[in-house]
């Protein structure tokens, strides 16, 4: 047994608890996959990372993640929080404001601020493409999967960021947030359309957030996503290019997982290039050691 | 609301090495932690179970904990038990001793700590398990139709939850089997119960004298991987058939293993029929929760 610096993060959050949970284990060399992928079973956390030194010219450290089942290429809330520990440990430093995360995915920036609250950190997330908008008078099955959801201005789209996601704006934030999922229908669009769901959205306004947003996974999983950064991402590229974007200067704010018990708050920037950015703040919850 | 550092452990109890067991989240010296906020935490760290330590309300009990799952906080269970038991020795809470007492919301429980080891063993006095008498039901009939039953006649055992507990020909046939969820999970809401388990005696030589699996499909929760109850209710359905394995009231059963985890409960029957559920615990996660 070894013993290794671990963290437990609250990724997206502004208080604790209001955001998606990580586990990140530090000092990882000497861990095999069966050992990963049983220490992300036994955290029961969405995600568990483990950071390793660096292998690729450029890149500022490491990284593997792991949910409990299986070993994820990329995400979004492990991105941002694996950086925050980086940070806090003294293992990388910025260098013009950017962290280089060499993944299994390749490399990929991670831009670090700081702003009133503390330290913000953005992932550039992989470029997103619209498969096909929607029409529910002639799909039956997206139609059913959201009848429940008032219809807001812009049509349904299905979009593809790595993962493929159905983005459908709802009338306003009260609707979205009364909204009850239809879990049979929602998971029969994701395995006719090889989508994650349905990530519902609404404008806001007045309460320091420029959209509220709702991310309903269909089967076998079925469930509200607490913060989803990858599907956020794809819908700030999908309203990019409706020239819909809220909020100003290519930023916005988005609030999501009220429904759950949670309340995240994700910061989304498109740059002059059209590359999306998903950030937040980062809090530290458990800060320790691990033996295994 | 103010936020103070505690500390933190993450502990894995039935556990003979790390990740065999089951995992338990405990906040040391919580006296200043608000219902709500022992809740908040305990929905976060997404566990089954997490655990406070306050100061006991009776000069009788050498601890006190509250047991909160992401949802509730519940009165008793057997695994935090244990990793509480354990917990307390580390930490200085307690010394060994065979007579320690755990206040609960469920009141005062007898625990044992037996030092003799090079890993200490917690022993926890379990609930009465009693049989419930249940009429002819098709929907047990449904379950065993398909299961090679030997051994004890299959029923219906009560300790607090209730749990269908079901005898297998030997530890291969449990561990082999594919159960069909849907006629368990019809079985257990019709009748109230928790789950329903199969076990099996191993072959002579085996390191344990059970194989034990539980499976709670009405909850949602298919296959459960250390279950402290099911294995007090099944030494008390062998212990009053007189079909005990083992030695002297004590034998080694092992769960979870289909579930890539290894999880190992020590049982004892007393001389008064009392059932004692135990086994090690693996200290894991050793840290400061600020929240």
């Amino acid at each position: 047994m070894t013993s290794r610096r671990y963290v437990q993060l609250d990724v997206f959050a502004d208080r604790p608890g209001a955001g998606n949970p990580l586990a990140v284990v530090l000092d990882a060399a000497g861990l095999d996959d069966a050992a990963m992928q049983a220490i992300a079973r036994w955290t029961r956390l969405p995600e568990t990372t483990f950071v390793f030194a660096p292998t690729q010219p450029g890149a500022s450290y490491a990284v593997r993640m792991f949910s409990p089942r299986r070993e994820v290429p990329f995400a979004g809330h492990p991105s941002v929080g694996t950086a925050h520990v980086v940070l806090d440990a003294g293992l990388a430093t910025p260098i013009d404001g950017l962290l280089v995360q060499e993944g299994v995915a390749g490399l990929l920036p991670l831009r670090v601020e700081d702003d009133a609250a503390g330290r913000t950190i953005a992932v550039r997330t992989p470029r997103a493409h619209v498969v096909k908008t929607g029409d529910t008078h002639s799909d039956e099955v997206l139609r059913a999967a959201i009848a429940n959801l008032p219809a807001g201005r812009l049509p349904p789209a299905l979009m593809d960021g790595g993962r493929r996601w159905w983005l459908v704006e709802v009338r306003d934030e009260a609707a979205l947030r009364a909204a009850a999922p239809d879990w049979t229908a929602i998971s029969a669009l994701a395995t006719a359309t090889d989508s994650m769901g349905v990530c519902a959205y609404a404008r806001a306004q007045g309460q320091g957030y420029d959209l509220a947003v709702r991310a309903f996974v269909g089967a076998p999983a079925a469930f509200e996503d607490a913060a989803s950064g990858a599907a956020n991402a794809t819908l700030a590229a999908w309203l990019t290019s409706r020239d819909a974007l809220p909020g100003r200067n290519g930023q916005y704010i988005v609030s999501q997982g009220r429904e759950v018990g949670y309340d995240a708050r994700l910061q989304l920037r498109v740059d002059e290039a059209g590359d999306v950015w998903s950030g937040g703040h980062v809090r530290t919850i458990v800060t320790g050691r691990i033996d295994w | 609301m103010q936020r103070t550092s505690h500390r933190y452990l993450q502990v894995d109890v039935f556990a003979d090495r790390p990740g065999g067991g089951n995992p338990l989240g405990v906040v040391l010296d919580a006296a200043d932690w608000a219902t709500s906020r022992m809740q908040a935490f305990a929905a976060w760290t997404n566990l089954s179970e997490t655990i406070f330590f306050l100061p006991p309300t009776t000069p009788d009990a050498s601890y006190r904990i509250r047991i909160f799952t992401p949802r509730q906080e519940l009165p008793f269970a057997g695994h935090p038990s244990v990793g509480a038991a354990w917990v307390a020795l580390q930490a200085g809470l307690v010394t060994a001793s065979d007579r320690l007492v755990q206040e609960c919301a469920a009141g005062l429980l007898p625990v044992r700590i037996d030092d003799s080891g090079p890993q200490p063993t917690i022993q926890l006095r379990t609930p009465q398990a009693h049989l419930v008498e249940t009429p002819p039901l098709p929907a047990l009939d449904a379950v065993l139709s398909s299961l090679p039953i030997a051994g004890l006649r299959p029923g219906l055992w009560n300790n607090g939850p209730s749990w269908w507990l079901v005898e297998l020909e030997d530890a291969a046939a449990v561990r082999h089997l594919v159960p069909d969820l849907a006629a368990i999970a019809a079985l257990t809401t019709a009748t109230g119960a928790v789950g329903l388990s199969v076990f099996g005696r191993t072959p002579p030589g085996s390191d344990h004298h059970l194989a034990v699996r539980a499976f709670c499909p009405a909850d949602n929760i298919p296959e459960d991987p250390v279950t402290g109850s099911v294995n007090a209710c099944i030494a008390a359905a062998l212990h009053a058939a007189g079909a005990l394995p083992g030695d002297s009231g004590c034998y080694l059963a092992s769960q979870g293993r289909e579930l890539g985890r290894d999880g190992r409960v020590r049982v004892q029957v007393d001389d008064e029929s009392q059932v004692w559920i135990g086994g090690q615990v693996q200290l894991v996660i050793d840290g400061q929760v600020t929240w």
